[in-house]
């Protein structure tokens, strides 16, 4: 029951999420199509040949309808720019950002979540200290000047740009290699801000178990503090800590847009920027719809695996 | 699980430190950054500039325009002749021209391209506009195409339309949803279509059976940089071998660069500021919002010699560029027109007063006459810049002016609805002028519902659509010339809008890897975006170009930095084993 | 932004960082000092590029404290300049922000089942959606302006500020002191002025201050990309200037470093003032 109503919501969700883009890069005043063609020989017959394949001479409200139904059967529309389906152009794009978001969702997890847990049980020590400066500071900066900074610290080390070079060994070490190479940087300026939160998140989360009676009980039994920190404050602190990452999910996406941006990562939030410039407005209302969807399915796989981790929820 | 981890971190070693083996021939690499996305590889439907010059690798059109000169030469056709009344066409493809899968090119292939785009409207989206005035095109037999065209055109030799291979696109089901993409490419051009990732790289190899001969090294990279400013840094690096576009600062910061020369071209753009002139629309109903004022010429004329182009010139392009006059760049010298000394107006804000002055407009008591709205692109340098230059001018002249940046799409509408009255624009131009002439006749205003037309700035005119539709039949080039050039006179004349500077194309190249390029045209001229292959089929490698592999410094660094995160668990790992016992 | 209701959790229970909270107290001062007082020294001729005469990309140096930029203008002079725009942009982006969730929050948790659950709903999919993704979108449909990014930033940023606010609401309308007042004949214009209000504002002040900083994030976020004021000095703008003329590969150094350290230094110090205020607001465990 309760499963249904959480999927129910969130595809309602999504429906909301659809219906807002559709409205809202439709009442943008301008002519797509005088954008499309600017600069180059074009005749009045050619524009409205685009106009209909656009399917931009119809009412609004049939437009809709198309669009809508579209949806229903997984067609996001075409883009502008590509002038192909919307869910290709995405999908081609969806690899190297699914790779950075994973690497440094992963590295920034188990980073943010050791130092939060070093720092929440030596609370007051020099290193919680240092951890929730570094960490305020990091969550202070923003994503894409980071990026820029490493990009003229480390000067020649690291590859400026792109996924892999193109004349790099066809094997797949080499590839494997070279894709390791490009990643880091960027990785890195997505862990830094991530790993910050996470860690922060973390703390707060062990310092709130650290004052529950069963503690205090487990201390008084004899157990040591190293075993009680690890038996038992820990497990319980990490699922909310955990619950967090997934919910914080539209955290790492909107730093993926920047990272991409500032380092040409070829993937969706490079997408994203290069549909700004068109504006490429199909595009843009496919990839809204797909990174807030991620969102959603992230936040409702959060509700689930808190449901199943923690039986007091399950109970309820 | 110990044993494991130490193997791990053996082999992380040894694969991050040690330096990888030199293949014994490594291929010739030619690679360019690009800056602007490819919208598709189907030259039917290939409409962005990055494109049509991947395009122009892969297919030869009917005829080239020459390095050297720019003048008509021969592409898939070696012979054309017009019949006495200009209405019939005759144009031979030579034996011998093979598509790079080795089927020989004939007329057939060209009939047959240009037939699927008068019968196939979607065939038409990228380069309709050459064949709107054909009648009728046939191959009587392999050598001959014949086009018969409705009305006498004079552009019959500059047909950019890429011809395609009969034998393969006959069995493409649907024209719109053809990507192009089954490699290799089967085509006709100095380069060969390997793969093509999206947002990535553009891989081509030489086609070795190309009829002027193969290009000189193996293969052509286009490399995608998200921004000039990426691009610039990776040449510097080393990592691409040519870039274009550049922004002023950013060719200065190459100077002295070792093993990177630069190449300050004439450019095919210029950059403009528009007046609406009274817009209206093709049947004279009033469009718009512009302010009247600018109807009288005077007025316009004012404002144009109220602003400094040597200034704007000096300080927003750093100096790469020419001032402006006409609308054919110089670097098309022959429809090429700069003013007379009689005819030039020369920066003189008083003699600009005065004139407003005596057009009834004079300056109020606060100093001001009339004010004007401004709209420039946000995010574009020049337009943020200039934008700032005329406000001081024209403010200087008792004019005050609102700027407004706004996104690209707004400025379409703005200037499509004529709701400005200064506004920045800009045109790449072509070899030919028809295309660049013709969106200020009268018949490109748009219809009475505000659509359609193409025009640039609402301009109408009658001496200046005489003399198009004059030059539009005029197959005598000297007295063409001629004609074109007083319409640029007239339109210099009647300011419908300033055109403020050439700009020039600022290009640099790894001359440590490439020796040279051909430039079109030989002097001065540009390496990328040419009309026409040149610079990447007559590049030059430079001696030991394969050698140096390059950036494994950090590759190095980058194996050690994993190879030190790995040590790091397993001790921290051990640490925690051997204390465990302890522990509990 | 979602760091807001993280520090909100986090509760500062240790005194050890008041002195944090006056040290960004200070530097927030400061800011707001050069903010005012820059637009009234400095002249016209400085930040027009028509009429500099330094050379572009000056180093630091005796003349130019902060060196040039592209166009010869000096970076010292733009980050006084650029103060302004930022703090004001995030300061209204936060208003705007905190005035819809405590709006929105306090409707939710006063009035009953229908309204309180259309809201909630509204709530919940705006805090789903990713806020930059939105406000991108937003500031590309708009004209470009300040009022623009303001809008696109406060009309992403409030649901947080909705659900602590409502859940506070709710708190307090459970209160035998509510309950009396209702039973007194009090309004929902009495109990919610009287005693809902008084009672969240404390913790509105501390989501606010938080707002702020996480709104000059998100303003510096969008000039980067392009969609802000470009007729417009700002931190953010000037980093974006700096992307596009190639600080990076000149070695700019004093170009990226002045914009970026002031707006952590800015940030930094409303997250510490917010903390330090929040240590004051929640009483200790």
């Amino acid at each position: 029951m309760r499963l249904a109503g959480r999927v129910g919501g969130a595809a309602l969700s999504l429906v909301m999420v659809a219906v807002l883009g559709f409205f809202l890069f439709r009442v943008v005043p301008g002519d797509p199509v005088v954008t499309m063609t600017r600069g180059r020989p074009t005749t009045e017959a050619m524009q409205a040949q685009l106009r209909a394949q656009f399917g931009l001479d119809r009412p609004l409200h049939e437009q809709f309808w198309t669009y809508f139904t579209g949806l229903l059967r997984g067609d996001l529309g075409t883009s502008f720019t590509f002038r192909r389906p919307v869910s290709e152009v995405i999908l081609e794009r969806l690899g190297p950002t699914v790779l950075l978001v994973g690497t440094a969702t992963l590295v920034a997890v188990l980073l943010g979540l050791w130092l939060g847990v070093r720092a929440a049980w030596r609370r007051d020590s020099a290193f919680d200290r240092v951890t929730t400066g570094v960490s305020l500071t990091l969550w202070a900066v923003p994503t894409f000047w980071l990026g820029m900074l490493l990009m003229m610290v480390t000067g020649d080390l690291f590859p400026s740009r792109g996924m892999r070079d193109t004349d790099t060994a066809p094997d797949f070490v080499s590839q494997a290699l070279d894709v390791g190479h490009h990643l880091v940087l960027p990785s890195v300026t997505l862990v830094a801000v991530v790993c910050a939160e996470y860690a922060l998140v973390m703390r707060s989360s062990l310092l709130e178990e650290m004052h529950a009676p069963y503690l205090t009980t487990a201390r008084a039994k004899g157990l040591r503090d190293d075993l009680v920190r690890r038996r038992h404050a820990v497990p319980n602190a990490v699922l909310p800590a955990i619950t967090l990452v997934f919910l914080r999910f539209g955290l790492v996406v909107a730093g993926a847009i920047t990272t991409e941006t500032v380092f040409s990562w070829p993937g969706l939030g490079l997408l994203f920027y290069d549909a700004l410039t068109g504006p490429d407005y199909f595009l843009l209302q496919g990839l809204l719809l797909v990174t807030a969807g991620a969102v959603v399915v992230m936040n409702l796989l959060a509700d689930l695996l808190h449901g199943v981790l923690d039986p007091r929820v399950r109970a309820v | 699980m110990r044993v494991k981890l130490s193997a791990l971190l053996a082999i992380a070693t040894t694969v991050g430190l040690s330096a990888p083996p030199a293949p014994a021939q490594q291929p010739v690499i030619l690679k360019v950054a690009i800056v602007q996305q490819i919208d598709s590889m189907n030259p039917f439907l290939a409409v962005f500039q990055s494109s049509t010059e991947v395009g122009r690798l892969m297919y030869d059109y009917l005829t080239a325009y020459a390095a050297a000169d720019q003048s008509v030469t021969e592409g898939l056709a070696n012979r054309w002749e017009p019949s006495a009344d200009k209405l019939t066409w005759t144009f031979t493809v030579p034996e011998g021209k093979k598509w790079s899968d080795g089927v020989p090119i004939t007329a057939r292939d060209v009939a047959y391209t240009y037939d699927l785009m008068m019968t196939d409207e979607v065939a038409r989206t990228a380069n309709g506009s050459f064949v709107a005035n054909f009648a009728e095109v046939t191959a009587p037999d392999d050598r001959t195409v014949v086009i018969r065209t409705k009305a006498p055109q004079v552009t019959m030799t500059a047909l950019d339309v890429p011809i395609v291979p009969r034998h393969v696109w006959e069995k493409v089901a649907s024209l719109k949803d053809h990507t192009n993409e089954q490699m290799p490419v089967v085509g006709s051009g100095p380069f060969v279509l390997t793969e093509h990732v999206p947002g990535q790289f553009i891989k081509l190899r030489a086609n070795k059976g190309y009829w002027r001969g193969a290009p000189k090294y193996d293969e052509l990279h286009f490399v995608y940089f998200q921004n000039s400013d990426a691009a610039v840094q990776a040449l510097a690096k080393g990592e691409v071998d040519l870039v274009n576009r550049m922004a002023p600062a950013q060719f200065d910061s190459l100077a002295g660069k070792e093993g990177v020369t630069r190449n300050k071209a004439q450019g095919r753009r210029f950059t403009e500021l528009m007046i609406n002139p009274g817009a209206q629309t093709r049947t004279s109903e009033p469009i718009g919002d512009g302010n009247p004022v600018l109807r009288d010429v005077r007025v316009r004329r004012a404002i144009a010699r109220a602003i400094d182009l040597d200034a704007l010139v000096q300080r927003v392009n750093l100096g790469y560029a020419e001032k402006g006059a006409g609308l054919v760049p110089p670097i098309f010298g022959k429809y090429h027109w700069a003013p007379s000394a009689a005819e030039l107006r020369t920066f003189d804000p008083a003699a600009a007063g005065a004139a407003l002055d005596a057009a009834g407009h004079p300056r109020g008591a606060d100093g001001t006459r009339f004010g004007l709205r401004l709209i420039g692109r946000a995010g574009r340098a020049y337009d943020e810049q200039a934008a700032e230059y005329l406000k001081r001018s024209l403010g200087d002249i008792g004019i005050p002016l609102d700027v407004r940046l706004v996104s690209d799409n707004q400025l379409n509408e703005s200037t499509t609805a004529a709701t400005y009255d200064l506004a920045f624009s800009g045109w790449s131009t072509n070899i030919d002028p028809d295309f660049v002439l013709s969106l200020h006749t009268c018949a490109q205003r748009p219809g009475a519902d505000g659509k359609g037309g193409t025009t640039d700035t609402y301009f109408c005119d009658e001496t200046y659509d005489r003399l198009y539709a004059q030059q539009l039949s005029e197959f005598d080039e000297a007295r063409r010339i001629e004609i074109v050039k007083q319409m640029q006179a007239r339109f210099y004349d009647q300011v419908p809008a300033v055109v403020l500077a050439y700009d020039n194309a600022l290009e640099g190249y790894r001359s440590d890897h490439f020796a040279s390029f051909t430039t079109q045209p030989a002097q001065g001229g540009v390496i990328m975006a040419q009309n026409g292959m040149w610079g990447y089929y007559g590049a030059q490698p430079a001696e030991q170009a394969a050698a140096a592999p390059r950036g494994w410094g950090g590759l190095a660094a980058f194996g050690a930095a994993t190879a030190g995160m790995v040590l790091a668990v397993v001790v921290y790992l051990r640490r925690r084993r051997a204390t465990a016992g302890e522990r509990e | 932004m979602s760091g807001v209701e993280v520090i909100r959790r986090w509760r500062a229970r240790t005194g050890g960082f008041r002195p944090a909270g006056v040290a960004g107290a200070a530097v927030l001062v400061v800011a707001a000092l050069v903010a005012l007082i820059a637009p009234l020294l400095i002249p016209a001729e400085a930040l027009d590029v028509t009429r500099v005469t330094a050379a572009a990309w000056q180093p630091p140096g005796a003349e130019y404290w902060l060196g040039t930029d592209h166009t010869g203008r000096s970076v010292a002079v733009l980050m006084a300049q650029g103060a302004g725009t930022s703090l004001f942009v995030g300061l209204t982006a936060a208003v705007l922000a905190v005035g819809i969730g405590t709006l929105v929050g306090v409707l939710s948790g006063h009035f009953g089942v229908w309204l309180a659950g259309a809201l909630l709903r509204v709530t919940d999919f705006f805090l789903v959606l990713p806020a930059l993704v939105l406000a991108i979108a937003l500031s590309t449909v708009l004209p470009r302006g300040l009022g623009t990014i303001v809008l696109a930033i406060g009309l992403t940023s409030w649901p947080s500020t909705a659900r602590m606010v409502r859940a506070q609401t709710l708190t307090i309308e459970a209160r035998p002191f509510v309950e009396r007042a209702r039973a007194l004949g009090g309004g929902h214009a009495h109990v919610v002025g009287r005693h809902v209000l008084p009672s969240v504002l404390p913790l509105v002040l501390v989501n606010a201050t938080l707002a702020v900083a996480s709104a000059i994030v998100a303003e510096s976020t969008l000039a980067f990309l392009g969609l802000g004021d470009p007729t417009r000095i700002s931190w953010g703008a000037m980093l974006h200037q700096a992307q596009l003329h190639g600080a990076v590969p000149q070695r700019a150094w004093w170009f990226l470093l002045p914009p970026g350290l002031a707006i952590v230094a800015v940030v930094l110090a409303f997250t510490l003032v917010g903390r330090a205020l929040e240590a004051v607001v929640t009483p200790r465990r």
